[in-house]
């Protein structure tokens, strides 16, 4: 009975162990303010577990937010301008600050040509010298890291930044 | 009040002589359109996907009703021919959330259009705002398909996925498109919270909805390649400016219905070649494929038009950013970067150039992000803030990384892929049952020992795989093995990457040991362990602590019972030969509690030759009663 009872508990954790890595994910509720950020619009204001499996198939990404017709985001537009800006600054913020610790990358580039700027190649050295300022602690809002982003490259003419205003 | 007054006023804002000369108009277009047969047009098909029934007749594949004018439209595509002309002509909706049809279907009256060689100024003018943003959203000028590689860890991915992206086309500050910026366009099940199994029976069944969706390119990345670590192949195709225009204008139309989503046939890639094939009459993508598609299928369909492809272009997942960074520093940088991935503040190596130090720091970066890429989307504690004290340190070294080059794997993307469904017949001899004749069916996809192009090595998954014998010498047929679904995840151990290798299986198994007399067992098998791969990837070493769960009625099992489980170890050992020559042998021991016998073990070797669109398999197996030996001949479609 005793050997039964450890082989079927070794077989119980080994199924526990893979639906844990079988793409079960934990949305932690702290996304509910509204944003273009990648958890805000992956969980919406869900609160506690949900799964990927069950928002959708293939896209963490409901209907409800990029509906072709009926989409109620502001986060589907990527456009050249401030507002355009500030939203791939939002969705891309993890990366765009990965990028900027580095001073060059793929968001740097399309921040670049976003806010109209001249060159990305010192739009990136700039961000780099500024890593700080935009991102002064961890807990800094989405909103607060695009609006310091920006000011930033408004601040220094010489990028000539021009779709920022 | 109002509501009946939006419509007056708007018929209103036409004179009433130009109003019925309108009417008049309509009806001469309407039997033109009749007497030429344009309800039988291919494009016209196309727009509506429609589809020949087999009873005869046509039903279009779209299943919301907002999508067709006439109430016949569904299986009538004259009758929504008609209703679409006339709705051109048509006074605005009474209600406010519908368009008008102008509006709602522009590939329709472009195609409308340029066949009955409408006269635009003598349509009805109508604004349609929504559909003017869109078109400035997306500012199409190429299309790209998007196909993100497997993803075995979510069955919905498992077979990978593919999307449209709308190309602008626009440059970034470096000279390099500013694809992140462009415009994707999704297809996917719209699903409910259900639990799993609800959810792959309603997915089969096509209890969902699928809906079109666009969203920026950079949610997908995002998505796939840092969230999931998933590659992405994208193929650039080679559209006229008007097919393009078409494909925007028919994804608006898309936009307003929706269809039952089928996991198997009407998935994400079979709607999107529909959509692509709607806009372009002259490519012939979905009689491309079978009945049951898959992406890498879809994939293949594409190059199935020559030409069609201009270009092929590889996005690298994090995981294989890492790599890449990681195979160009030494083994004591590696050290640093190991140190500095688990705390930020770690030392660095003395007398470290600048350059050197940046390149370790954005390896750790990298390692960061794979090891925690969910735990920071989902804002767990703590994990945000180390990466911040990362990211400051490498902000701190004042160099500008090289834009990173990320060479394609050597196994190429999905284009390259055997096709999934495998027919094997052969012949083989059995201690036990003397000799027969085998005959393998296997609905998809890919197993460890198949042609290697095309597929992430390591990854096997396997659904519906039926082996059937005919013993020649007692003139009977066995099903010896069946595979509803068969997963191997094999994750190479090396010093950054602890995943352990696993595998699952379901299905049933020909019983050869002393637990009942050759019996057909319902099995599930799931075990892991650590693998190790070397020499390229040539050499493959596993071991795995395993379980299995057998049962049938006249199994010797636990208790007396017809149920008994099996632990225990199997060691595997894989070599390849390039693309030619694959090669696995593995040992395995189960101890079986209460059950009889209480110990059981299976030794297997198979080896096989690929030569183009057919394989030659040999493979021997020992169990404690039987020996056998099987060559075989495996065809790919």
């Amino acid at each position: 009975m005793r050997k039964m009872m450890v082989a079927l508990a070794v077989l119980a954790m080994a199924g526990s162990a893979s639906a844990a890595d079988g793409g079960g994910i934990k949305g932690s509720g702290s996304y509910g303010t509204a944003g273009c950020g990648l958890g805000s619009m992956a969980f919406g204001n869900q609160k506690g577990a949900i799964q990927i499996l069950a928002a959708t198939t293939n896209g963490l990404f409901g209907t409800q937010t990029f509906g072709i017709t009926s989409g109620t985001s502001n986060c589907g537009e990527s456009v050249v301008g401030l507002s355009g800006t500030k939203t791939f600054i939002e969705a891309n913020r993890d990366a765009l600050a990965k990028d900027m610790s580095r001073g060059s990358g793929e968001t740097i580039a399309a921040l670049s040509h976003l806010a109209g700027c001249a060159d990305s190649k010192a739009v990136g050295a700039k961000l780099q010298q500024s890593f700080q300022a935009v991102f002064p602690e961890q807990s800094i809002s989405d909103e607060a890291v695009s609006a310091n982003v920006i000011s930033t490259l408004k601040t220094d003419k010489s990028l000539s930044c021009g779709a920022l205003g | 009040m109002r509501r009946l007054l939006l419509p007056l006023l708007a018929a209103l804002a036409l004179p009433t002589g130009a109003r019925a000369a309108g009417l008049d108009y309509a009806e001469e277009l309407v039997s033109a359109a009749r007497t030429s047969g344009l309800a039988r047009d291919r494009q016209w098909l196309r727009l509506g996907h429609w589809r020949p029934r087999a009873v005869g007749g046509y039903e279009s594949e779209a299943d919301g009703p907002a999508f067709f004018l006439s109430p016949r439209g569904k299986t009538d595509p004259e009758a929504e021919l008609v209703a679409t002309l006339r709705g051109f002509f048509a006074p605005e909706p009474k209600d406010p959330a519908r368009q008008h049809p102008q509006c709602q279907f522009p590939a329709r009256l472009a195609f409308l259009a340029r066949r009955l060689g409408i006269d635009p100024s003598r349509l009805p003018a109508r604004r349609c705002e929504k559909l003017e943003r869109f078109w400035a959203r997306t500012q199409a000028r190429g299309v790209t398909l998007v196909f993100s590689s497997y993803f075995l860890d979510n069955p919905a991915s498992a077979f990978g996925h593919t999307f449209l992206r709308l190309d602008k086309g626009e440059e970034g500050g470096g000279g390099e498109r500013a694809e992140l910026l462009d415009q994707g366009v999704n297809y996917a099940a719209t699903t409910d919270g259900g639990n799993a199994i609800l959810y792959a029976v309603k997915g089969l069944t096509g209890l969902y909805k699928g809906e079109f969706t666009a969203l920026p390119y950079f949610y997908k990345v995002r998505e796939y390649a840092d969230y999931e670590s998933r590659d992405i192949w994208e193929y650039d195709l080679a559209l006229e400016p008007d097919e393009v225009a078409m494909l925007v204008a028919h994804v608006w139309e898309l936009g307003s219905t929706w269809f039952d989503y089928y996991y198997l046939s009407e998935n994400c890639s079979y709607h999107v070649l529909g959509a692509l094939e709607a806009a372009s009459p002259r490519l012939d993508l979905l009689s491309r494929l079978g009945p049951v598609v898959l992406p890498a299928a879809t994939v293949q369909a594409l190059y199935q038009n020559p030409g069609l492809v201009k270009r092929v272009r590889f996005r690298p997942s994090v995981r294989a950013q890492f790599a890449r960074r990681a195979a160009a520093l030494d083994p004591a940088a590696l050290d640093a970067v190991e140190a500095v991935a688990a705390d930020p503040a770690a030392p660095l190596p003395e007398g470290l150039s600048p350059e050197r130090r940046a390149a370790v720091l954005d390896a750790a970066l990298d390692l960061f992000d794979v090891r925690h890429a969910r735990a920071l989307v989902e804002g767990k504690d703590g994990v945000g803030e180390l990466r911040q004290r990362l990211l400051a340190r490498r902000s701190a070294v004042p160099v500008q990384s090289a834009p990173l080059t990320v060479p394609p794997p050597p196994q190429g993307g999905p284009e390259r892929g055997h096709g999934a469904a495998r027919l094997g017949v052969g012949a083989g001899e059995s201690s036990q049952d003397g000799s027969y004749v085998a005959l393998s069916y296997r609905a998809a996809l890919h197993d460890l020992l198949d042609p290697p192009a095309g597929f992430s090595p390591g990854s096997q998954l396997e659904f519906l795989v039926t082996d059937l014998r005919w013993e020649t010498e007692h003139r009977r047929l066995r099903l010896e093995d069946f595979s509803l679904v068969d997963v191997v995840s094999t994750n190479p151990l090396d010093r950054f990457d602890r995943r352990v290798s696993w595998h699952m299986r379901a299905g049933a198994s020909t019983v050869r040991d002393g637990g009942c007399r050759e019996c057909l067992a319902g099995r599930f098998d799931l075990g892991g362990g650590p693998a190790l791969v070397g020499a390229g990837g040539a050499v493959t070493a596993q071991l795995a602590a395993d379980s299995e769960l057998a049962a049938a009625p006249s199994l010797q099992g636990a208790f007396g019972s017809g149920v008994r489980l099996g632990v225990g170890p199997t060691a595997t050992l894989r070599l390849l030969g390039g693309e030619r020559l694959a090669t696995q042998a593995s040992a395995g021991l189960r101890f079986l509690p209460f059950a009889r016998p209480d110990t059981i073990w299976e030794l297997a070797a198979e080896t096989r030759l690929h030569l183009g669109p057919a394989s030659i398999a040999l493979a021997w197996r020992k169990t404690p009663l039987d020996v056998e030996g099987q060559l075989s001949v495996l065809f790919f479609r």
